[in-house]
């Protein structure tokens, strides 16, 4: 018995201890190979699935190295059938290649001939497959490229794309390193350095950096490196501006050069930023903005927060397989399991943060998370027990109680800019009327939303009510303290994106405070069992407090 | 001269005999009655052929030299002869291992006689027929082809004039076995090459270019053995000579190889080959207790051909997370360890016998789960290594089409048992951790018992993978506490190791050697856990049984192997406060067991259950009693004989009782009040449900390894038997020398009354002898009417009887007087 940190357990999850000495070491060696799941405080929990030991094989790594740092670390005997699993499972990669032939075209190639005969009889790959060349290559058609790769990965045979990519039309696009319009010099921080090198060598695929990373600076790279024509796909248009200001600070690029294709401008250049809500919107039941992906011949598409690419734009990535594909996302995991898509329509993982890096971003607890439980009225309870089971979380949620506990709370911190997130309007407006704040919510206009966001970072506005639409990809970097009164748990990853924005390590190291207001006994405490088991996965500190602390007076403290 | 095996086995030292029953011990069942009957079975087909089976491919060879160097016409052959055939070959086997194995083959007797006059039990040729896969000689086929063999020159010639096809057809002959079968009108499609083939009739099975063996019989080459019809498939035979010339190269044994084939895999870090097998053996145990729990939960219905549904598996197999065919090897391991067993099905429609049962868990299951986890891995492993199943059967199809089931009689193969010892003997025997390759296995026992091998090899890549999966193997080698256990079972089976019964060991609870092995390699048991603020309980290995009782009732397991990972919920921690425990009990369980501190999400939880439990109160009854009439209850309440029903007032109109309502109605009854019984709607009828366990069955552990393997004797009864043997040989020779009058009894007079005056002086005779205490030869009718005698000494004359005493059998014998014939003194 080793005594390792690890313990290998039969459902495939890996359990290590971080208090061991050989923690870090042994992260290291399976980083590579597993999926961090949950990483509370002590034991964090990693998982091995087929996915993530095939992106260690494209990443070079073998099964041998994956079962000998299994066992050099393991406390217990591991057991022989989950080795012989993930040798087997890891060997099941590459045996078929996508390959370009000088003579035949996109082929694709067997290591393996019984391989490639069980596939070719699959039915899935029904009319994928062209005629057969010789007893190791059968041709495929370029428009199949992308979905023989989706159905290879079904089959558990995953295809190695080896058959290289367009050039794209030229564009010189150069990384200002050396400061622009007067701004101060600046170098590409080393693990980006690498993660650009890494997605190159290996063509297409992912690139995995932790919140606040500096992903865009990983995209920027990669165009200077392709100097090609480049599609950017964002979530939503603020984070497409986002990306346009440090595009035009960061590298050569001037404002005419990039456009933005958005509900609101329709611009093609040779940078273009596009929206996947654009994208995905329908009208009489076709995609009627499909044109951009042939609007020009693009040299490198950029995929920004892959974890939440929706389906259609799959679809379409399935016929951009000639095209460089860069992935950039802070977590693989997606809501929907289509982790399959990612690898074999982007590409495998290329590059994860070095475990340091994630710690400097402070996995230890960087924000307090309170939970302040409020005890309703009588009369509140009484009409909570009638109501509808529909409108039970409505009415847990926006209980008028919530209030003073809320202002008490952001008198708590007269100092630190303040958000109230809320998913009811009504109650949003309540709030903002009793706090006396701004509101953001979904009818308000994207100037008015800037003007407000940029008065808020100024700080001439200390406290602003948001509503559903702060979810996802605003930027409120001195956003301290955040009070979330009512939302929709719906997945984990809405959560993890609402949170992850207010919860950035500060500037100035100060501690950030996350407070939910929860109405007691109710479901909304239900809703927020979820939130504490994902926050305390996710290795933030979580404590629970009754309404009365924070109304209360404070109570003398000792020290 | 001749000698027959029956001299020559007389004329052995007893310790030589004894030495032949030790080898072949299939001799003795039942003891032969003298050496002629020991002769016989030693030369009988079945005991030769068992006699075979065990031979390696070398001896085998090595008796094949000694059949084919037989003297034409004496039918006996020299060692030296062995010897020289043995050593034509291009690499020749060392002199010393060609007598070695001479050796053993006649210490077996399947060789016999002087060095110089060896004679082969002639059985050996009825179980194989071709020595050395080659083909008999021309002289007794075909008189035309020995004249061609006769001729040296001429067959070769004849041989390089073949066609490639037919060329290739007499080298897989030559390379044996040298008979094979060609389809009908072979024979008959013109020969190769002949001037009319081309125009050939395609449907008459030759190719349209003529036959290859149409060509090979016409040049005396093969001989066509069948005497069937010309449209029958036919048989055709490589004659002797034919074969030894195409094996010129290769010598005229074939390859000969003194020792096992070597295993070419570099051997395996033996730590990392126990750590692979003991975590196996982890998963095995708890695989194989969540499967009964299973079975306890929802047990599988037995089908009426036998054994259980592939639907039950399926479903077992999901609920359980394991593949089919694992879930069925543990199914049939269980159960062949007694660890579950049939039951009838309650509420069983039928009358029928095993009409309708399911399978259960036994009551022996609850000792099993009792037990360490190393001991209950070698109760399994146990099992697995002596049950007559071959599991890799079930999922397929039988002969008639049909699936064969798990625990069903189809997949029942008594051979089972000795086909798992073959294989991991294999690797028993070489290096420790050597992890050889399944073909190189193959070819191991295909090397150590040819004939035994042959056609096994599924079965033996079925043991294989299942010794991995049961983590008896770790990667691919033997783990040391697999090959403890092997070792035990072998030596147990072995009663002149141990005939007092000493080293008594899986019955008296004490933990055998491979079990304390294999202790050694899994983790040991922990008393805390880390929680943590995700209200996860991670066990850092396994629990020990206190810890695992107290996780068990307050939090829910999530994953397990190694270590557990365990989760508090609101649900788990109301469970744990209905189980008794209180709110300070919990904040102190998990301050005393944890080794972190704990998180303050997990005390509020645990304090905000608290608060809520108890708000609401459920009791159970078994029955309760209600009446609008108050006074009515008081009054039952107040009754003096009820009071064993120990009646408790709920509401000034209820009664209930901790009793079932039928006590309740029978009590109130017998005391004169009238009760009504209600019906259930609404009642608060509580009933647990009953655990049931089918009746204890008797594990097949108990049982030997291989229920067809003959016993082996010890020494000191084998040498009782050989006096046994010898004692009936003598008395079978002493009843040859019976003198003639007495021999010949009554038929040696025509059959005709016998003469009064012989009777008289037989009886003078056996008067004369039981007064000198002589032996006397007697010859009498017995109760049949056939005439027989015996060798006696009288004791008495009286009462129209003799009573005399057998020296063989030491027997006191009555013979009634008027039925002996003739008496004569022995010399």
């Amino acid at each position: 018995m080793s005594g390792g940190p690890l313990i290998v357990q039969s459902d495939k999850t890996l359990l290590l201890e971080i208090d061991h000495p050989d923690a870090q070491a042994c992260r290291m060696a399976i980083a590579p190979f597993a999926e961090l799941e949950r990483s509370p405080e002590h034991v964090h929990t990693y998982r091995l699935t087929p996915l993530g030991l095939w992106n260690a094989r494209a990443a070079g790594h073998d099964a041998e190295g994956v079962v000998d740092s299994l066992i050099k670390y393991s406390r217990y005997p591991v057991p022989h059938a989950l080795l012989v699993d993930v040798a087997e499972t890891m060997d099941r990669y590459g045996r078929l290649q996508l390959a370009n032939d000088p003579a035949h075209g996109l082929v694709l190639r067997a290591l393996d001939r019984l391989v490639l005969i069980e596939v070719a009889k699959s039915k899935k790959l029904a009319g994928m497959l062209g005629d057969k060349i010789d007893d190791d290559t059968i041709r495929v058609h370029p428009s199949e490229r992308g979905r023989l790769k989706q159905a290879l990965l079904k089959l558990g045979w995953p295809a190695e794309d080896l058959a290289g990519y367009v050039d794209g039309e030229a564009h010189p696009i150069e990384l200002a390193e050396a400061g622009k319009d007067g701004r101060k010099p600046w170098t590409l921080r080393s693990y980006q350095r690498e993660a650009v090198e890494a997605f190159w060598a290996g063509g297409s695929g992912v690139v995995v950096l932790p919140c606040g990373a500096g992903k865009t600076l990983v995209g920027a790279a990669a165009m200077a490196e392709a100097k090609a024509t480049t599609l950017i796909l964002v979530t939503n248009t603020v984070a497409g501006r986002q990306w346009k200001r440090e595009l035009i600070a960061r590298t050569s690029l001037t404002e005419e050069e990039i456009g933005e294709y958005s509900g609101e401008r329709k611009e093609i250049r040779p940078v273009t930023i596009a929206t996947y809500q654009v994208l995905t919107s329908r009208r009489g039941g076709a995609f009627t903005h499909l044109d951009l992906f042939g609007a020009r011949d693009w040299g490198l598409v950029v995929y920004d927060e892959v974890h939440l690419l929706p389906a259609p734009i799959f679809r379409f990535t399935a016929d951009l397989q000639a095209r460089r594909r860069l992935g950039l996302t802070a977590t693989l995991v997606r809501e929907d399991g289509r982790e399959g898509d990612v690898f074999s329509l982007i590409g495998p993982k290329r590059y994860d943060a070095p475990w340091k890096d994630i710690e400097s971003q402070g996995w230890i607890a960087p924000a307090e998370c309170v939970e302040v439980r409020v005890t309703l009225t009588d009369a509140e309870r009484m009409s909570y027990a009638t109501a509808e089971a529909e409108e039970r979380y409505r009415m847990a949620a926006t209980a008028r109680t919530k209030l003073p506990v809320v202002k008490a709370l952001v008198d708590r911190h007269p100092e630190d800019q303040v958000l109230v997130i809320g998913a009811y309007i009504d109650q949003l407006h309540q709030i903002g009327e009793y706090l006396d704040a701004p509101i953001v919510q979904g009818s308000t206009t994207n100037k008015e939303r800037e003007r407000l966001f940029d008065a808020f970072r100024t700080g001439e506005i200390r406290t602003l009510v948001i509503s559903k639409v702060g979810n996802f990809s605003i930027d409120l970097p001195e956003a301290a303290v955040a009070i979330q009164v009512s939302g929709t748990f719906g997945s984990r990853q809405e959560e993890a994106q609402r949170l992850g924005r207010v919860l950035r390590p500060k500037a100035d190291g100060r501690q950030a405070h996350f407070y939910t207001v929860v109405s007691r006994d109710t479901i909304d405490t239900e809703y927020a069992a979820h939130r504490q088991r994902f926050l305390a996965e996710q290795g933030y500190a979580y404590t629970i407090v009754d309404a009365d602390d924070v109304l209360g007076p404070k109570l003398p403290t000792v020290d | 001269m001749t000698t027959s095996l029956a001299d020559h086995l007389r004329s052995l030292p007893d310790e030589s005999l004894a030495a032949l029953l030790q080898l072949r011990p299939d001799l003795v069942v039942p003891v032969p009655a003298d050496v002629s009957a020991l002769a016989i079975r030693a030369q009988s087909r079945v005991s030769v052929a068992r006699a075979l089976d065990g031979l390696d491919q070398f001896t085998l060879g090595i008796l094949d030299a000694a059949r084919l160097t037989r003297h034409p016409d004496e039918g006996t052959t020299a060692t030296d002869a062995v010897l020289a055939m043995a050593t034509t070959g291009p690499h020749p086997p060392a002199p010393t291992a060609v007598r070695a194995a001479v050796n053993r083959l006649r210490a077996l007797f399947l060789l016999y006689g002087p060095e110089h006059a060896l004679h082969v039990v002639p059985a050996v040729d009825e179980v194989s027929p071709y020595p050395a896969g080659l083909g008999r000689p021309a002289a007794e086929l075909d008189p035309r082809t020995a004249a061609l063999c006769a001729d040296p020159a001429k067959l070769r010639r004849t041989l390089l004039a073949a066609p490639p096809s037919a060329r290739a057809i007499l080298d897989r002959l030559a390379a044996g076995p040298p008979v094979g079968s060609v389809p009908p009108g072979a024979l008959q499609a013109p020969p190769i090459g002949a001037q009319d083939a081309v125009l050939a009739d395609p449907t008459n099975g030759g190719a349209p270019t003529g036959s290859p063996v149409r060509w090979l019989v016409d040049n005396r080459l093969l001989v066509s053995v069948s005497a069937g019809s010309s449209t029958a498939s036919g048989t055709v035979e490589l004659p002797r000579e034919v074969g030894l010339l195409l094996r010129r190269d290769s010598g005229p044994l074939g390859p000969l190889r003194t020792s096992p084939p070597p295993v070419a895999t570099a051997p395996r870090e033996p730590k990392a080959v126990d750590s692979a097998g003991a975590g196996q053996t982890m998963e095995v145990v708890r695989h194989t207790e969540g499967l009964l729990e299973q079975l306890a939960a929802e047990p599988a219905p037995v089908l009426r051909s036998g054994g259980i549904g592939v639907r039950d598996l399926r479903r077992l197999a999901r609920t359980a997370g394991l593949d089919e065919p694992t879930t069925a090897l543990l199914l049939e391991v269980a159960y062949a360890a007694g660890l579950a067993g049939e039951l009838e099905m309650p509420g069983s429609t039928t009358g029928r016998y095993g009409a309708d049962q399911q399978v259960l868990p036994t009551g022996g299951y609850e000792v099993w789960r009792a037990a360490s986890l190393a001991q209950r891995w070698e109760h399994l492993a146990h099992a697995w290594l002596t049950m007559t199943r071959q599991v890799g059967l079930v999922g397929r199809r039988d002969d008639r089409d049909r699936p064969i089931t798990a625990l069903s009689a189809e997949a029942e193969r008594a051979g089972a048992p000795a086909t798992r010892r073959a294989v991991l003997g294999v690797l028993a025997d070489l290096e420790p951790a050597t992890a050889p390759t399944a073909e190189e296995v193959q070819a191991l026992l295909d090397w150590r018992a040819p004939r035994r091998s042959r056609g096994r090899e599924a079965a033996h890549r079925e043991v294989l993978a299942e010794a991995a999966q049961l983590g008896v193997t770790g990667l691919g080698a033997l783990t040391s506490y697999g090959r403890l256990l092997l070792g035990e079972l072998t030596s147990a089976d072995e009663p002149g190791g141990d005939p007092l019964g000493l080293h008594v060991d899986a019955e008296s609870g004490d933990p055998s050697s491979a079990a304390r092995a294999l202790d050694a390699l899994l983790p040991a048991p922990v008393d805390h856990f880390l929680v943590q603020a995700d209200l996860t309980v991670v066990v850092p290995g396994p629990p020990e049984p206190a810890l695992a009782a107290e996780l068990e009732a307050t939090t829910e397991p999530e994953s397990a192997g190694g270590a557990s990972v365990h989760r508090v919920t609101t649900a788990s921690v109301r469970r744990a406060l209905d189980a008794g425990y209180t709110a300070d009990d919990l904040h102190e369980l998990f301050r005393r067991r944890s080794r972190t501190p704990v998180p303050q999400g997990l005390s509020y939880l645990v304090d905000d259950v608290a608060r809520k439990h108890g708000g609401l109160r459920v009791g159970s009854a078994g029955a309760y009693l209600r009446s609008d009439d108050e006074a009515l209850l008081t009054e039952v309440l107040a009754d003096r004989r009820l009071e064993s029903l120990t009646l408790r007032r709920l509401a000034p109109t209820v009664l209930s009782t901790p009793y079932q309502v039928s006590r309740l109605l029978g009590a109130l009854r017998d005391a004169g009040y009238a009760p009504v019984q209600e019906d259930g709607t609404g009642g608060t009828m509580l009933s647990r449900p009953r655990i049931r366990r089918a009746p204890a069955r008797v594990a097949v552990t108990t049982r030997t390894l291989d229920p067809l393997a003959a016993p082996k004797l010890p020494m000191p009864r084998l040498l009782g038997v050989v006096e046994h043997i010898r004692r009936g040989d003598a008395a079978a020779r002493a009843a040859r020398r019976a003198p003639a009058v007495v021999r010949g009894g009554a038929a040696g007079l025509g059959g005709g009354p016998v003469p009064a005056h012989t009777h008289s002086e037989a009886l003078a005779v056996l008067q004369q002898a039981v007064r000198d205490k002589a032996l006397v030869w007697v010859g009498y009718v017995d109760a049949h009417g056939a005439t027989a005698s015996r060798l006696v000494k009288p004791v008495s004359i009286g009462a129209g009887y003799l009573r005399a005493e057998d020296e063989r059998t030491e027997m006191l014998h009555t013979f009634a007087l008027h039925r002996i014939t003739a008496a004569v003194l022995a010399d």
